[in-house]
């Protein structure tokens, strides 16, 4: 019974992803677009995950392809640096701003303090309702479709770590929220409680040190079946320390397609079940390509989806290449 | 044996040389110092002539507000290097300030969403500020631990407590205060940039123009005569770590209305504080810290900032400037203390 129990919750979980996953870029070139005397201004909270600096690489690289001119502000992953720059950014006057990432919380007041000032804002990957366009991953879907695939290779029952420490970004939330809608169909899954805390810096080794007090708390195998974050990079600690601890019936689940996670997905011997993998440079790209039109009097809509794909133990040499290969021609590891 | 020697031979060749030396050794000291002045005059005048927009008030009063919290937390710093010596390894410093204000902003935050009021809120964030400049007065004169490790195992104390208060998210927080600090405005400047203005009035006052900070600095500079002279060097030491905490909680009630919130990261404004505080000096002629040094630096360094973004450099060259102009200052002030040694 357990036996056909998994097989259809696979079944369902994957036809699910494989659905979402279907959806192909539309090409913006077929149109004329340029940005010739136009200053973009650009602001990311940080560049040190592969996710932002792909996504800021490609924002930076499609404003200078339609010929305007780039301020690229980078915050360091400080708060207080961003609104800075921001604020500075404001009396510069350019002629839009696209804002990637940070705190909503914080960062809100400031964004309608550039629509009060007159200039256009775009966002990549920030939900907020000062954007004229957010342009991102369908968070709905990764967040779905990475749930499902986690159910389905446990089989529908079992206990799950859960790093939720960022829960204040916009994407984070919408992924953690249909982690939980999915499993509200789940009942036989459980989130452990309290949940971990991902954290910036030293991720990698906080996920890693958290995942291996779990376990050692919960020393009988099977105790716990997963590991979920929202992005990637506590999933590589999380990774390191199930395979350190050899409970390898511990998969752990992330979402962004760092190249490091999607070579542990490819890995047979790996315990890293599946991630996520978006194209953030494509993201950023995109976000240019609507502020560029949005300036050209057309009509941009609220938000923009950039196909993502679901890399798991079944798909992961096939799928899993394109990816890497995007990555070393950007000349990241 | 021979290190005896050594040291004994060095003395004797210093006191020979010092009295041609130290008029040609002060000459050198007052060059570079004014060199690394024009320096910074040369930067300014290069942002006033380039970066366009650099001059108008509106982006010069951005600055000073961007300046405000970095300079509250700096003047805590300069008061515990005045009183506790600017020896760098062994005179005063506190390495908490930054963690101290990332507590106070955590306790500030979640009690202003608990629903607590501005005032029990701000007087709650000052008691714990100053409680961990205590912790440090404790540990500095109550142990006579040294100042650079006695306030880094309390760095990790403050910055342990605010993990375990928040942790490790964003506290949103509003208040009529708050408000007040984001949209006020008089005379054309910001309660911000006002905060900044008033503050730096108070301590510049109480530092520079009272008995008590003439004795401050005499505490810090000679605490053995000090101490002769009847003062209570304890007392004075003590009251700059408490005060570095006071400094701590007003910093973090300004980062709170700047931010909306209360956010993990606040310790990373520790490098900028002490580059502040000590390229302060280059502003004094005998190389000592003094509030309006510091003032005029950490407005250097939102000017630098601001200036390279106005220029469109990359930020990333900010931290590069910053780290070298610091070099610079403690190399000049290394010197400089030579100089004074061998008299």
């Amino acid at each position: 019974m357990t036996g056909s129990m998994k097989g259809l919750v696979k079944a369902l979980a994957l036809g699910l992803a494989a659905a979402c996953s279907l959806a192909a870029i539309s090409s913006a070139n077929a149109e004329e677009l340029s940005l010739k005397g136009k200053r973009i201004g650009v602001s990311a909270i940080g560049t040190d995950h592969y996710w932002d600096l792909m996504a800021f690489r490609g924002i930076q690289d499609r404003v200078k392809e339609l010929g305007g001119e780039v301020i690229a502000l980078d915050a360091g992953r400080k708060d207080q640096q961003q609104i800075a720059q921001l604020q500075t950014l404001i009396a510069q006057k350019p002629d839009a701003i696209i804002e990637q990432l940070g705190n909503l919380e914080v960062l809100n007041p400031w964004l309608l303090k550039i629509r009060d000032a007159g200039i256009p804002l775009f966002t990549v990957d920030t939900a907020t309702p000062h954007a004229i366009n957010n342009t991102t991953s369908n968070n709905y879907n990764i967040g779905a479709e990475i749930a499902l695939q986690m159910v389905a290779d446990m089989g529908g029952k079992g206990n799950v770590l859960v790093f939720n420490g960022f829960y204040s970004v916009p994407v984070c939330k919408i992924r953690y929220d249909q982690l939980k809608y999915v499993l509200t169909s789940f009942p036989d899954v459980k989130i452990v409680e309290p949940e971990l805390r991902d954290v910036i810096p030293n991720t990698v080794q906080s996920a890693y040190s958290n995942v291996t007090d779990m376990l050692t708390k919960s020393p009988e195998k099977g105790s716990i079946g997963a590991v979920w974050a929202c992005w990637d990079v506590p999933q590589i600690g999380a990774t390191q320390a199930v395979e350190a601890a050899g409970r390898n019936e511990v998969k752990t689940y992330g979402i962004d397609g760092s190249p490091e996670v999607i070579k542990m997905v490819m890995d047979p011997k790996s315990s890293a079940g599946a991630v996520a993998a978006q194209q953030p440079y494509e993201i950023g790209k995109t976000s240019v390509d609507n502020a560029a039109r949005y300036l050209a009097g057309q009509k941009v809509a609220p938000f923009t989806f950039v196909p993502a794909v679901l890399i798991n133990k079944e798909n992961a040499a096939e799928k899993g290449k394109p990816f890497l290969d995007a990555a070393e021609k950007a000349g990241v590891k | 044996m021979s290190a005896t020697t050594l040291h004994t031979e060095a003395g004797a060749s210093d006191e020979t040389r010092a009295t041609g030396k130290s008029a040609g050794r002060r000459f050198a000291t007052l060059v570079v110092r004014l060199g690394a002045i024009a320096a910074f005059a040369a930067i300014m005048a290069y942002f006033v002539v380039f970066a366009p927009g650099f001059t108008s008030s509106f982006n010069l009063i951005n600055v000073v507000e961007q300046s405000a919290i970095l300079g509250v937390l700096a003047y805590g710093m300069t008061s515990v290097i005045i009183g506790g010596g600017s020896d760098v390894t062994e005179g005063g410093i506190d390495l908490s300030i930054a963690a101290n204000m990332g507590l106070c902003a955590a306790v500030y935050a979640t009690l202003l969403s608990m629903g607590y009021g501005d005032f029990l809120s701000v007087l709650a964030a000052i008691g714990v500020g100053m409680a961990v400049g205590a912790l440090n007065a404790l540990a500095v004169v109550g142990l006579g631990i040294l100042p650079l490790l006695a306030t880094l195992a309390v760095l990790n104390v403050a910055a342990g407590m605010e993990l375990t208060l928040t942790q490790n998210t964003v506290v949103g927080a509003s208040s009529p205060l708050l408000g007040f600090l984001v949209s006020g405005s008089f005379l054309g400047i910001s309660a911000l940039a006002w905060a900044l203005i008033v503050f730096s009035a108070i301590i510049i006052t109480i530092i520079h123009g009272t008995a008590f900070g003439l004795r401050l600095y005499a505490v810090g500079g000679h605490p053995e005569a000090a101490r002769a002279a009847g003062l209570s060097v304890p007392f004075y030491v003590s009251f700059t770590y408490v005060q570095s905490g006071f400094c701590a909680a007003v910093a973090s009630v300004l980062t709170v209305s700047r931010l909306s919130a209360s956010t993990p990261g606040s310790g990373e404004l520790l490098l900028s504080v002490l580059a502040a505080a000590l390229l302060g000096t280059v502003f004094s002629r005998r190389f000592v810290p003094t509030m309006g040094g510091t003032l005029l630096s950490v407005l250097f360094i939102g000017l630098l900032a601001n200036g390279f973004q106005l220029l469109n450099v990359s930020s990333y060259w900010v931290n590069g400037v910053q780290g070298a102009l610091i070099l610079l200052v403690v190399a000049i002030t290394s010197f400089a203390r030579g100089s004074e040694g061998s008299q």
